[in-house]
């Protein structure tokens, strides 16, 4: 069963909560660089009178053919059989950042060791039963987690009604 | 084969956090004070060991419903951070020195009440003032304690929060009404961004729109909840009056009001239409900077959707020189539609607890805090300044105090009680300093050693909220009386202890704050004791309370009637709504006071002051919410600040041009007052015109570029909004060897794209 993180970028408003309860979770040393495992993005368009700020909360996807898996030279970035998530191995990391090449969303981190750090998708919370942290926090619920293709029927719930106008 | 997949499996649920007895890892419920008050999510405190090791939202309390905002988030840090406070000090160096000895909770306590004793045996029990800041919990204590000794000295930081928007509501309709979110058919939001500052209610607006609610946004920023409103006003910031005016010219011009009401229930609507008439939409526009279609379309949405609800901010619009006329007139429009006190509208529910209306139940806090008569005491710091605030507002005004202590006018102040006493709040803040410094003594009580608590004699140490109990309530009719979930912190208290022992080693004859004149009464039992007195017209026991850790739903919830004017009138003199106002009317000599909702510009602003503008030719507005800070309380965690690690201000791209500046620039800001050097943030966030930035910054303190006498005539509250300023470069951040990419991007609040 393949897994995804939807974000729901109406509801997104930019306010980190995702982010700080991921360095909660993973007791994340966060000082003098941008090394928090989720990221939000502020994209602006257009210029006064029309402009138009939106955020976006990033962090792995564990992509089904993840492109930082291949590229590792070590194995240091790998995938248990049958699991979702693409973990990294700190002791085979050498910091070659061979992964942050190969991703597509920019997520691979580098702390004060040098070594790739990223996000887990707290899997040991989801096995018993506890959403990621960075979900669990999210005050709009704009940030979900679950299999893709249930996530796609809540979003298509939602356009179902939109398209006929019973919003 | 990695090494990680031997971890065994006790390790991995370890280091997952996960709650058993396996990991000894235990969830406990608490209550986050971090904001205060509209929030107060609950807490899921992961504790081992008697430490916290992580934090969550309850699932139980339906105000957060299991999520957090990042301050919130970041409890664990704001807990043991190393600058909260261990143990009672006293001071042993020169005042700001930062020189302290500790020493034991009977020394500094028999120290402050020996001082108390002293000064007002010197000079009036009055001469001692008494001030809370964040958090709110302890007020009713401290204004009891204020005034069982004598004092009518009670303040908080509600000087220069949510009470301008409170007396707005008073003024024109008596009473407080607040915006019925889950019926309403139209919002307008008028100057609020509940996703910075009350993300459970920005869920809510959510939840709302997606059922088809409509949205009217009136924000001088391209907010989060801007982006959702079918019609942004994106007004300059000040003008709001002009722009309800507008709307109000528009809804009586096309006869969209509610005639009936008006004719009915409202008093002084002739003078109001015709001062109205002089507020067509092209002259709003050349005020507010709106075009006058979007008002026309606005008024019209707000006025013929039914039922329409107003929802109002807590401070920013008050944060102006005309700021209660400004939201008089953006209240008017409520009363002129029709949607005063009905489902969907502004609906009227009494205050239950620490400013929470409509929580289904209603407590004797009021008697609590107020066991004494202002006529009996002598003047509040404030009352012959703003005689409307002493009029309506049940404190003093702590804006006026550096005047007082530095003229003695009409009398001397001498000590100074203060729970987390903030001199960064107080416009020209180093005047505030330099004032309290004339004082004979100040006792501060606060979680961290802050920078004002430098100037304090001694100083205690409060505990945070999650190792004390306390009370909240919802609106989603739901209380909490929370259990300490940890130990406090060294030997700090909870706050409210600390003033029952006050209370009892000032002897003061009051069995609710002094029940054991004897001994023998622990501050936690007076405290629940005293509780229970307050809620006992709620039918809630603190005993039944306990039982619910996680909060419980409120039983048998009061439910408001519709309409209740119809059969009590307004609380107001006429016994009607007041488009001209009975109290304003008796102080209309006074400059910047008049009966109607009149507008005037900012005092220091291109139409208030076009000779300064030629000098300061750009609007400044300070302290809008940023997401990861609330005033200056996560500046100090690393999570927190690592999201905006620098000072900056918020700058228009079309005006970052025309000066030169680009991203990360440093910039100084600049007024006849201060100035102060930040980074540049250019972004869309503002309009072109108006600079942004945030309060509070120690290294860029903003509030040093504001006059203390800036204040609006009526509440008092200072015009942070809204005053004028000059941006130059200092430096360029390229070539300056810091051009680290990641941290500059950070300094943006979000780490923008550019288009």
């Amino acid at each position: 069963m393949s897994h995804a993180f939807y974000l729901d970028v109406d509801r997104c408003s930019g306010c980190f909560a995702c982010t700080v309860a991921c360095m909660d979770q993973n007791d994340l040393e966060v000082r003098d660089e941008p090394t928090a495992w989720r990221q939000v993005f502020a994209v602006e368009s257009g210029a006064y009178p029309e402009a138009h700020l939106r955020y976006v909360s990033l962090a792995c996807m564990h992509c089904e053919d993840a492109p930082c898996l291949l590229a590792c030279p070590t194995g240091a970035v790998h995938r248990e059989a049958g699991a979702q998530v693409v973990r990294v191995e700190a002791d085979l990391c050498i910091g070659c950042h061979s992964c942050s090449i190969a991703c597509p969303f920019g997520v691979p981190r580098f702390g004060a060791d040098g070594k790739m750090q990223k996000c887990d998708l707290c899997d040991e919370r989801l096995k018993y039963g506890l959403e990621p942290a960075c979900v669990r926090a999210c005050p709009t619920r704009a940030l979900r987690q679950g299999s893709p293709n249930e996530l796609g029927l809540s979003v298509g719930r939602k356009a179902a009604k939109r398209l006929t106008g019973e919003t | 084969m990695h090494a990680k997949d031997h971890m065994d499996e006790h390790e991995r649920k370890l280091k997952a956090k996960i709650p058993g007895d396996d990991t000894g890892i235990e969830v406990r419920k608490s209550i986050c004070a971090i904001c205060d008050p509209t929030t107060q999510c609950g807490l899921d405190l992961y504790v081992r060991d008697g430490r916290i090791i992580k934090v969550e939202g309850s699932q139980e309390n339906p105000h957060n419903g299991g999520t957090l905002c990042s301050k919130g988030a970041a409890t664990r840090q704001y807990v043991y951070h190393e600058d909260r406070l261990r143990t009672p000090l006293k001071r042993t160096g020169p005042r700001g020195s930062g020189e302290f000895a500790p020493i034991s909770w009977d020394e500094a306590l028999d120290t402050v009440v020996a001082n108390l004793d002293r000064v007002r045996s010197e000079s009036g029990a009055e001469s001692t003032v008494f001030y809370v800041g964040y958090p709110k919990q302890m007020r009713p204590f401290v204004q009891r304690l204020a005034m069982q000794f004598g004092s009518p000295n009670f303040c908080t930081e509600s000087s220069t929060c949510f009470t301008a928007t409170a007396m707005a509501f008073k003024l024109v309709y008596g009473q407080m009404a607040g915006a019925d979110l889950a019926h309403a058919r139209c919002l307008l939001v008028w100057s609020a961004n509940p996703f910075y500052s009350n993300t459970p209610m920005a869920r809510g607006l959510l939840d709302a729109l997606d059922c088809g609610t409509k949205l009217i946004v009136v924000d001088p920023r391209c907010t989060p909840l801007a982006s959702h409103a079918d019609i942004h006003l994106q007004l300059k910031p000040g003008t709001d009056g002009a722009l309800a005016l507008g709307m109000a010219h528009v809804i009586i011009e096309e006869d969209l009001y509610d005639r009936e009401f008006v004719a009915a229930y409202a008093h002084g609507f002739a003078d109001y239409r015709s001062y109205v008439a002089g507020f067509d939409p092209e002259r709003a526009q050349q005020i507010t900077g709106v075009p006058a279609e979007k008002i026309r379309a606005a008024a019209r949405l707000y006025a013929t959707t039914r039922p329409a609800a107003l929802l109002p901010s807590a401070a920013p619009v008050g944060h102006n020189t005309n700021g209660v006329q400004n939201y008089r007139a953006a209240f008017a429009l409520i009363g002129l539609t029709g949607n005063f006190d009905v489902k969907g509208g502004n609906k009227v529910a009494p205050f239950s607890w620490l400013e929470i209306g409509g929580a289904g139940f209603v407590t004797r806090q009021h008697e609590f805090e107020m066991p004494r008569q202002w006529a009996d005491l002598p003047p509040r710091v404030g009352a012959a300044r703003f005689p409307v605030w002493a009029e309506l507002v049940d404190q003093a005004q702590a804006m006026d105090l550096p005047r007082q202590i530095l003229t003695g006018d009409p009398y001397r102040l001498r000590a100074l009680v203060a729970f987390g006493l903030n001199h960064r709040m107080f416009p020209a803040s180093a005047r505030f300093l330099e004032a309290i410094q004339k004082l004979d003594f100040i006792c501060d009580i606060d979680l961290f050693a802050t920078d004002t608590s430098r100037y304090a004699d001694i100083v205690l140490p409060a505990c945070s909220s999650v190792e004390r109990s306390e009370l909240r309530c919802y609106p989603e009719k739901y209380v909490a009386l929370s259990q300490p979930a940890i130990a406090p912190l060294g030997e700090s208290r909870s706050d409210t202890d600390i003033v029952f022992d006050l209370a009892h080693r000032l002897a003061l004859d009051d069995p609710l704050l002094n029940p054991g004149p004897d001994g023998g009464v622990e501050p936690a039992d007076a405290f629940e004791a005293a509780m229970d007195w307050i809620f006992a017209p709620s039918g809630m026991t603190m005993a039944e309370l306990r039982e619910h850790p996680g909060g419980m739903p409120v039983p048998h919830p009061l439910v408001s009637p519709e309409r209740a004017y119809r059969e009590r009138g307004f609380p107001t003199p006429t016994g009607r709504m007041e488009f001209a106002s009975s109290i304003l009317q008796k102080y209309s000599s006074q400059v910047g006071i008049d009966a109607l909702p009149t507008y005037r510009p900012p005092k220091y602003s291109p139409e208030g002051s076009p000779d300064l503008a030629r000098d300061y030719p750009l609007v400044l507005n300070t302290g809008s919410r940023l997401p990861m800070f609330v005033h200056s309380r996560t500046y100090r965690l690393s999570w927190t600040r690592s999201l905006r690690p620098q000072p900056a201000a918020d700058l228009n791209p079309a005006d970052a041009r025309r000066l030169g500046i680009d991203e990360g620039d440093e910039i100084e800001l600049s007024t006849p007052s201060g100035a102060i050097r930040v980074r540049a943030n250019v972004t869309e966030l503002g309009q072109p015109g108006v600079v942004h930035m945030y309060h509070d910054h120690a290294e860029a303190d903003v509030n040093l570029l504001l006059e203390s006498d800036y204040l609006d005539p009526i509440s008092g509250f200072p015009g942070f909004k809204a005053l004028l300023c000059r941006v130059d470069k200092v430096k360029s951040r390229r070539g300056t060897g810091e051009e680290k990419p990641g941290i500059a991007e950070a300094v943006r609040g979000g780490n923008a794209v550019q288009p």
